[in-house]
């Protein structure tokens, strides 16, 4: 049976009061064309007389062995094995945990049971988050944590009650926890169907088309953007923005393609890593060097760029232009000069939460040999810590690309599309606590051939 | 060439009859001592048939609402059990089907249903509880709550009953409303059987292993490397072979001598697809297995649980259950697609062969 058979499975997750219920009465309710069979397990009014609702008590079986990657629902296997046997009444099934429930069981359920797996295939974790509660929770429990590092997609609920700024930080906090996971904002759980059922989650190509640059390394700024300039004097001007100051470094000869950029985003990180110089407003701004432009003032503040010869300068800075509205205006013409190039960065910031995300992107093939025997490790090793794993491979030999996903420490991968004229990579996800990124991608590389 | 004397059947499936049902059947049985073969679907379709042709004798649409979960058909053959996601059982007679009597026993699933082997009682396990009732529907006894949901029930003797859930297997007197003995084991038990002398109790784990428990003596053991979890368990009727399955293939534990434990099981490789249904005939060393395939294939065993097939045929799609005519000369298999397949069945005579002579 291909997968495309198998009837998709979404785990809905979420502490108690972020609005599962009336999520599920939601999508129970509008006009999609599911048949949707619901295994929920709070007891509650579910106002609903379409589709196949069944209550079930949750067991949550450990084994022998005390591994917790072999916990599972026992419940589910039940009820599951007896849907398995009126599949013609119904296309897809929703499965509603308790707000205290950790995802691991039952997404694991559908990895570890073998009839289970034969028939249902797991098609995604949406989580629910309650946005006024949700840092004091991510506080207090590792099981508020961990739904929102298995998420796919988490559901920021309950907008209305927030500041647009405590979102803001809200949604970088989770981000950072759990990258590959796609937020969607929410006032009383209104959010189109079509991004909590069918996500073919498991699948990196979807992520990447919804975010492009979730897989890129965080750089320590946002923007970049190259100006052709004269031989003249220049001010570069900013309005009042986000902070108090911003660093920036500024790289003559900057070329445009995005290899040259990479380049100069490179040399920048070096200059980043460096003790800034902090300018203040009237102050000449120098080359390749890391500066920290003041900008407590209030209204506008210019500093200066001194051109000699007709030259592309880079400018590589913490915010993004926009924030401050960041211009380069000509100062004997008093005319600004629009960027030729921008082009954005993956931000890196803090990270506060002991759950994390890291991504591992190279080109070329691997030796399907040692990368078993590295994931092997990895996982037998801290499989209890990595929350989800997925993303593809490409093995040497095999034309096709290799699709992988993982739960803890259980794991499956299958051949996908053929690599055709796409440059052959490999994509990596590891959502987990206290993964140690350095080492992983020192591993990952001794895979490669 | 009068040399030459045929040998004789060695036990094969031969023509039989066919018969159809309204949907996926996931239970059946013989009843009236093979006179009747009883199926019933999941979505509680109930349908009689002729033992012999296969000719409908009666049926009855959605007796359960939700659907059926289980029958278990009474040791004399003239009554019968169902019970379904309503929470209900039904006792019903066997000639027309007609419901004696009905139990509501709440909101809960009603998955298992054991008769006793003398037939004068009936377990029903809803959720946590075991529920004991009488032929006429009399309740006679209730169990506490289990830990987890009863995953199993049967019947060790005439009144005790034995119940598996995570985490332990229970023997109840229910009676003299007793517990009298409680096997402990962390793991989610999915299967259970008892030796026909009530002293080996096996139980099928979620963590792919069987694991054993003798009463007599207190020993346990653990069968570990199953491909999935064994969810078939058959005993023959002495108690000396033991027939398990995870996967497509079927392990045969011998307790003959100091087995099983450190012994080689019998292996038995005769499917593509893992099993769905195991049963040893009611005498001998006969066991029949369906698969997800939709084959099913009868095996004869030597003492080692070694064995080789002596008969199969396709039922057409996943076999929901298999039942053996109560005196072996028929195999009935029930499918997914609602269709049911009677083979006639000729058992191997006493007779050896003489072959060329």
């Amino acid at each position: 049976m291909s997968i495309k058979d198998k009837v998709p499975v979404t785990i809905l997750t979420g502490f108690l009061g972020s609005g599962k219920t009336t999520l599920l009465n939601r999508i129970l309710s509008e006009e999609h064309g599911k048949r949707i069979a619901v295994i929920e397990n709070e007891y509650g009014e579910v106002g609903i007389d379409q589709g196949l609702v069944i209550n079930a008590d949750e067991e949550v079986f450990e084994m022998s062995n005390g591994c917790i990657c072999c916990t599972v629902r026992g419940d589910l296997i039940r009820v599951l094995g007896n849907l398995m046997k009126r599949r013609d009444k119904f296309d897809y099934v929703l499965v509603e945990t308790t707000g205290l429930a950790d995802p691991g069981p039952v997404a694991q359920t559908f990895f570890m049971d073998e009839e289970i797996s034969s028939e249902f295939t797991l098609d995604g974790i949406v989580t629910l988050v309650d946005a006024a509660h949700i840092d004091q929770q991510l506080g207090r429990s590792d099981e508020s944590s961990e739904q929102v590092a298995f998420a796919d997609v988490l559901v920021l609920n309950k907008t209305d009650l927030v500041s647009d700024d405590a979102l803001n930080t809200l949604e970088s906090r989770l981000r950072d926890m759990n990258r590959m996971t796609r937020i969607i904002r929410a006032e009383n759980a209104k959010v189109p169907i079509e991004t909590v059922l069918n996500l073919s989650a498991f699948d990196l190509d979807q992520i990447l088309k919804r975010r492009p640059t979730f897989l890129e390394p965080e750089y320590p700024f946002e923007w970049t953007g190259v100006y052709d300039l004269d031989a003249g004097k220049y001010e570069l001007m900013l309005e009042e923005g986000p902070d108090p100051e911003m660093s920036l470094v500024a790289l003559v000869n900057q070329g445009e393609s995005e290899e040259e950029l990479k380049d100069g985003a490179e040399s920048s990180v070096r200059l980043y890593a460096e003790k800034a110089n902090t300018l203040e407003p009237g102050n000449t701004i120098p080359y390749g060097e890391h500066i920290n432009l003041k900008l407590d003032d209030k209204g506008n503040k210019s500093f200066i760029l001194n051109i000699e010869k007709l030259t592309k300068i880079g400018l590589f800075t913490q915010h993004t232009a926009e924030e401050f509205n960041m211009k380069v205006i000509k100062s004997e013409e008093n005319k600004e000069i629009p960027f030729n190039t921008e082009r954005f960065w993956q931000a890196e910031h803090e990270h506060d939460d002991e759950v994390g995300s890291i991504a591992i992107e190279r080109f070329g093939d691997v030796d399907p040999e040692k990368l078993n025997t590295w994931m092997g490790r990895l996982l037998s090793e801290k499989g209890v810590d990595i929350f989800r794993t997925k993303g593809f491979i490409s093995y040497s030999g095999n034309p096709r690309r290799i699709v992988f996903q993982g739960v803890h420490m259980l794991f499956t991968a299958q051949p996908d599309k053929e690599w055709g004229n796409e440059p052959r990579r490999n994509q990596l996800v590891f959502i987990g606590r206290n993964l140690n990124e350095k080492e992983m991608l020192e591993d990952f590389d001794k895979c490669l051939i | 060439m009068p040399d030459i004397e045929p040998f004789s059947p060695r036990g094969m499936f031969h023509e039989g009859w066919t018969a159809e049902v309204n949907d996926y059947a996931i239970a059946c049985g013989w009843a009236l001592k093979g006179k009747q073969f009883i199926v019933g679907d999941v979505a509680g379709g109930l349908f009689a048939f002729e033992g012999d042709t296969g000719k409908i004798i009666w049926k009855k649409d959605n007796t359960h609402s939700g659907g059926l979960l289980a029958m278990a058909i009474h040791p004399e053959g003239e009554i019968f059990a169902t019970s379904g996601q309503d929470g209900n059982v039904h006792i019903c007679n066997c000639l027309q089907g007609k419901v004696i009597k009905t139990l509501d026993l709440g909101k809960g699933w009603v998955e298992h249903l054991k008769w006793s082997n003398d037939g004068l009682f009936l377990a029903i396990a809803s959720s946590k509880k075991v529920y004991v009732f009488n032929e006429t529907g009399e309740e006679k006894w209730i169990s506490e709550d289990h830990p987890s949901t009863v995953s199993a029930v049967t019947w060790s003797n005439k009144n005790e009953l034995a119940t598996a859930c995570y985490g332990r297997v229970t023997f109840f007197d229910i009676v003299n409303n007793k517990t009298n003995q409680k096997l402990e084991w962390q793991g989610s038990l999915v299967s259970m059987e008892l030796s026909p002398d009530g002293d080996i109790v096996a139980c099928g784990s979620q963590d792919n292993s069987v694991h054993f428990w003798r009463r007599s003596t207190g020993m346990d053991a653990e069968m570990t490397g199953y491909p999935g979890k064994p969810s078939h368990l058959s005993f023959d009727d002495s108690g000396k072979l033991l027939a398990t399955s995870g996967s497509e293939r079927i392990t045969v534990w011998s307790f003959i001598g100091n087995g099983p434990e450190g012994t080689m099981p019998g292996e038995l490789c005769h499917h593509t697809e893992p099993i769905s249904s195991l049963a040893f005939s009611n005498k001998g060393m006969l066991v029949a297995s369906g698969s997800r395939d939709g084959s099913v294939v009868a095996s004869f065993l030597k003492k080692d649980g070694n064995g080789d097939p002596v008969g199969a045929a396709f039922a057409g799609d996943l076999v929901g259950e298999i039942s053996w005519r109560p005196d072996d000369c028929a195999l009935a298999a029930v499918n997914a697609k609602g269709v049911v397949n009677v083979w006639k069945f000729k058992v191997r005579t006493n007779l050896f062969s003489k072959g060329f002579k």
